[in-house]
């Protein structure tokens, strides 16, 4: 049902609808369920000041088997939501830390959390 | 009476604007892109393809008659020899798409379509477009007896030039819209 007869003003309705739609296109850097599972692994320990090692990283047992855990590492590395540090003395070790874009994400992510608590909270 | 003027006025400028959007793009797609020409009005990569599945999809009635001046304006060189060929080409070019909108919809409006659109189904329509769009053009050549048609062989390009072009345009939106910070709803 039309609920209105501007013709522009439909027009203009009808481009957020599509435009909705166009923003959700895939882009290729989407991250799955077990991606962001790690992520958030790696950042939390960021976050604590006790940035994880790509060893650590790929032995977290309850998130999958070593194998997989680097492929997942090296997809995160691709889609530049992973990072990787050398510590100067110890080239050895090699930290993973966040990028720009993971802390952008991770920004997007609290405010939307921000948002639902406000909408919920009116 | 001032209320079915205003629809009108509107109506007729939105018309105007997707025939002006589509013959623009139309040129500058030829520019753009000129290397990459297959045959006349025939490019692997068609930019204006995206802009009849967004003009038609958005304002739909207008738009298709919008893309359907654009093409009569773009081929009115050929407007004394072949006056029904370009006539029909218009034609072609603007309601294939509505056409083809009308009969996914079934009998839907087209904001219902759009609030149950998903980015799986708007990229199927890209490609039912893109398929129905040059196998509508090629038919059309081919029973006017448009000089060079070998509509086995100029159907492919045709569909790919539309489907890389929709593809483009659909993107390119999405870069604008991320760029102009409007959120998804």
């Amino acid at each position: 049902m039309e609920k209105t007869n501007s013709p522009f003003a439909s027009a203009y309705m009808r481009f957020l609808q599509l435009a909705k739609v166009i923003q959700a296109l895939p882009s290729g850097m989407e991250m799955d369920a077990n991606e962001s599972a790690l992520l958030q692994a790696v950042v939390l320990r960021w976050y604590e000041n006790k940035p994880m090692t790509v060893r650590e990283a790929i032995g977290l047992a309850d998130l999958g088997s070593p194998a997989t855990l680097h492929k997942r590492i090296t997809r995160l590395r691709g889609k530049d939501m992973l990072s990787t540090l050398n510590l100067e003395g110890d080239r050895r070790a090699k930290f993973l830390i966040p990028t720009e874009r993971t802390l952008d994400y991770f920004s997007h992510l609290g405010q939307s959390m921000q948002q639902a608590h406000q909408s919920q909270a009116a | 009476m001032k209320i079915a003027l205003k629809e009108a006025f509107e109506t007729a400028a939105l018309t105007l604007g997707s025939a002006v959007l589509f013959a623009g793009f139309f040129h500058f797609n030829g520019w753009l892109f000129a290397s990459l020409s297959y045959a006349e009005s025939i490019n692997w990569v068609f930019l204006p393809a995206g802009f009849r599945i967004v003009l038609v999809l958005i304002l739909g009635l207008p738009g298709a008659t919008g893309i359907m001046l654009g093409t009569w304006y773009l081929d009115q060189g050929s407007l004394d020899s072949q006056p029904w060929l370009v006539l029909l080409t218009g034609v072609v070019s603007g309601f294939t798409p509505f056409a083809v909108m009308k009969v996914l919809a079934k009998g839907q409006q087209t904001a219902r379509l759009l609030q149950g659109i998903t980015t799986q189904s708007l990229l199927n329509f890209t490609l039912i477009f893109a398929a129905a769009s040059a196998v509508t053009h090629q038919l059309l050549w081919l029973v006017m007896e448009r000089a060079d048609v070998n509509i086995w062989v100029d159907v492919w390009p045709m569909f790919i030039g539309d489907a890389i072009g929709s593809l483009l345009m659909l993107y390119a939106f999405k870069l604008l819209l991320s760029q102009m910070k409007i959120k998804a709803l």
